[in-house]
């Protein structure tokens, strides 16, 4: 794995003077592609683009997120999912919607689950589904929440950060692009996942992450066989 | 709204952690964050002070100025308090007028002060009847990680240690060092299911917002108490509350003793 | 600080402004007055930055895009942009009345609408941008110390914007053009003039504060915008330098 420098770009750096280069975090005008946030330089054969260090979690299309269901309506739900909009999950996008039943005994205020990006109008107004095989009601387990910038970090390249934690905890994980992750299995092993994956989030993708944080899983792995060895609870 | 979701993720972390006996943080039930206090730092306010209290950060400026004495007290000078709880703090803050928590805030740290006698007002007479030093102390909250409360009082107090009154300036003399002649120290908790966490957070705050804070001087009297919240407090741990402030009085009271 | 000038102010006469050829502070007439920039200061905000620009300290914040509350004023095809100026009561000499003034509302306006046209309002519909900016001590220029402090918030805090916002005034004292005016030179000078720039990629591009106080030729004025462009550029490189610093363990790959 080479060691790539990525440089920090401004609001308004000249990227590229080749307007088909533009990618994400950039814009064009009169023929140029200037940086739009806070970021990093990412510069490849197919264009330049910004990856955003900080920002506020602004929904797209595809996303899993993980929510909040902050009001119930005669047609669905308002479930917060930590960005300036608000998200509507319709009645007929939850599967376990079935005519006959409450729709509070379905999804009641307070309930989180993990749901789909299905629709965003021009307005912003998002629409949710969980009628894919990632999404359900959350009942169980915990939720961290992190910034949403790091959570391509977090998720590692190809998803080994998460592939890791995952085999070496023996937990579920499913991050929310809004930065918030689930977390379900054994308590302690959770909260290993959990300082684990504060560490990843804070660490540059520096070379041999991978390995501190196995080192680090193992270490804490270790901690908790003593506690039981030794008769503590 | 935005915030909201934060608060119950943190809500549920904070009553999980607890029933193992453990704060998120890994302090004790009794600790405090990491304290730092520096003082002098607005040239232009006749005393002054920074106070950190883990990530949570007060400034507190102390005027003064010549004013009229109050009618039955015409030889002794005048405290005014007053909080800014700026929106820049936190993002449940408004701009606006001092709201309840402000006013609250504002006047408990007040109640230390002047309970303890910290500032002999005799000393601030000017001319008896018509000119008297007034001291303004400004509360001004930079960044709400919970216990604003605590950080302000400590600000105040050392802002006034740090202060010298202008005299000079108002032509009434030479300048001197406003005496300050206590130490009053408040301390506040958070009550969650019968357990009482000292200097909490603002994610352990998600669980409720029921504090008690006790003001104590330096021979340990209480000067200054005050329930914030609707809760019900039980005599039991109503004197746990009054040891544990006294104790943890005592230790920060050393920290006010380098500035 | 000269004693001559502090004997005349007392009196209420105006001092002299430029004696020497040298400022009263030591000045030349194209220097700026020692400046510290830190970016992120703050846990709660989502963007902050901290600086001091001679004895001016000032605390910036930015919290958003996030939710407009009430309803009714949310605009359905940009995120609306609040600037909130305040002065804490002991920034002055004489404490000040906490709460908003005339001259805080007027600045709180000029500034807003120095940043509005390069934040890019329209990728955040129906939200808000809310900047809050705190002085801490006051010495003159706290407007254009505010307007920088902001900015570096707003990049810290992640908003999409066109470029960056570089602030600093200009003042005819003693009948010569001086940058970054402190607070004597503010008080008895004939004019005042606080600038504001749009810079990208390291260039200037666009004015987007103007104010002036006082009297002056339309040719002293164009002096003055250069000075200013000049003076911006430094303060523009110290602002890129407070956000690099506060990122730069992001750089490696």
């Amino acid at each position: 794995m080479s060691n790539v420098s990525r440089k920090i770009v401004l609001p308004g750096d000249l990227l590229s003077t080749n307007p088909k280069a533009a990618g994400y975090g950039t814009y064009v005008e009169n023929g140029k592609v200037y940086a739009k946030t806070l970021g990093l330089l990412d510069k490849s054969n197919t264009g330049v683009r910004v990856i955003p260090l900080k920002g506020r979690y602004i929904p797209s299309v595809g996303d899993v997120v993980v929510g909040i269901v902050r009001e119930v309506t005669a047609n669905g739900w308002i479930v917060d999912i930590h960005s300036p909009y608000q998200a509507f999950l319709p009645l007929q996008e939850n599967p376990e919607s079935k005519p006959g039943r409450k729709i509070n005994e379905i999804l009641d205020l307070g309930d989180a689950i993990i749901a789909k990006v299905l629709n965003i109008d021009p307005k912003m107004k998002v629409t949710l589904t969980m009628k894919d095989r990632v999404c359900r009601a959350i009942r169980f387990g915990r939720i961290v929440a992190i910034n949403p910038a790091r959570v391509p970090r977090v998720i590692g390249k190809k998803g080994s950060m998460i592939k890791l934690l995952k085999s070496e905890l023996g937990i579920q994980i499913i991050v929310g692009q809004n930065g918030l992750i689930w977390l379900s299995g054994d308590r302690r092993k959770v909260s290993i996942a959990e300082e684990a994956i504060y560490i990843i989030e804070e660490e540059a993708h520096t070379e041999g992450l991978t390995d501190r944080i196995t080192e680090f899983i193992k270490k804490r792995k270790g901690e908790i066989e003593d506690e039981r060895g030794s008769g503590n609870p | 709204m935005s915030d909201e979701i934060l608060m119950d993720i943190k809500k549920d972390y904070v009553l999980s952690k607890l029933r193992d006996g453990e704060r998120i943080d890994g302090r004790k039930f009794d600790e405090y964050r990491k304290i730092e206090i520096e003082t002098g730092i607005i040239s232009k306010a006749e005393g002054s002070a920074l106070v950190k209290i883990g990530n949570t950060q007060v400034v507190v400026g102390v005027k003064m100025q010549p004013g009229e004495p109050f009618p039955d007290a015409p030889d002794k000078g005048i405290i005014i308090t007053n909080a800014e709880l700026v929106p820049l703090a936190s993002p449940t803050f408004e701009p606006g007028p001092p709201d309840e928590n402000a006013i609250e805030l504002a006047r408990v740290v007040d109640r230390g002060i002047r309970e303890s006698e910290a500032v002999d007002l005799s000393k601030l007479c000017i001319e008896e009847g018509s000119k008297v030093w007034l001291i303004f102390i400004d509360i001004h909250a930079l960044d709400d990680d919970g216990n604003l409360m605590d950080a302000s009082a400590l600000a105040a107090i050392a802002a006034l240690l740090n202060t010298t009154v202008p005299a000079e300036r108002f032509e009434v003399g030479e300048d001197f060092p406003l005496p300050v002649r206590d130490l009053p120290v408040a301390v506040t908790s958070l009550i969650v299911n019968n357990n009482i966490l000292v200097d909490p957070c603002r994610d352990e705050v998600s669980v409720g917002e029921n504090f008690m804070t006790i003001t104590t001087d330096q021979d340990d009297n209480i000067v200054a108490m005050q329930k914030s919240g609707s809760y019900l407090l039980s005599e039991e741990k109503f004197y746990e509350l009054i040891d544990i402030s006294i104790a943890k009085a005592r230790e920060i009271r050393e920290l006010l003793k380098d500035v | 600080m000269n004693e001559e000038a502090e004997i005349l102010k007392r009196v209420g006469e105006k001092p002299q402004l430029i004696i020497d050829g040298k400022r009263l502070d030591g000045r030349d007439f194209e220097e700026l007055r020692p400046i510290k920039i830190e970016a992120g200061v703050l846990k709660r905000a989502d963007g902050s930055c901290y600086l001091e620009m001679g004895k001016n300290k000032v605390v910036a914040a930015v919290y958003g895009p996030r939710e407009v509350h009430p309803r009714h004023l949310q605009d359905p095809s940009k995120a609306i942009i609040r600037y909130r100026y305040n002065m804490a009561p002991f920034s002055v000499e004489e404490r000040k009345r906490p709460g908003p003034d005339r001259r805080s509302i007027e600045i709180s306006k000029v500034s807003r609408e120095a940043l509005e046209p390069i934040i890019m309002k329209e990728l955040f519909p129906r939200s808000g941008i809310d900047i809050f900016v705190e002085v801490l001590q006051a010495d003159a220029g706290t407007r254009t110390a505010c307007l920088n402090a902001a900015s570096v918030a707003l990049v810290d805090a992640g908003i999409a914007m066109k470029g960056i916002v570089t602030a600093v005034a200009v003042a005819k004292v003693d009948g010569h053009l001086v940058l970054d005016p402190m607070k004597d030179e503010d008080n008895y000078g004939e004019a005042d003039l606080p600038f504001a720039f749009v810079i990208r990629n390291g260039k200037i591009e666009s004015i987007s504060l103007l104010q002036m106080d006082g009297r002056m030729t339309a040719d002293e004025v164009k002096k003055a915008l250069e000075m200013a462009k000049r003076g911006a550029m430094e303060i523009y490189k110290l602002q890129r330098e407070a956000v690099m610093r506060k990122y730069q363990g992001e750089e490696v790959e």
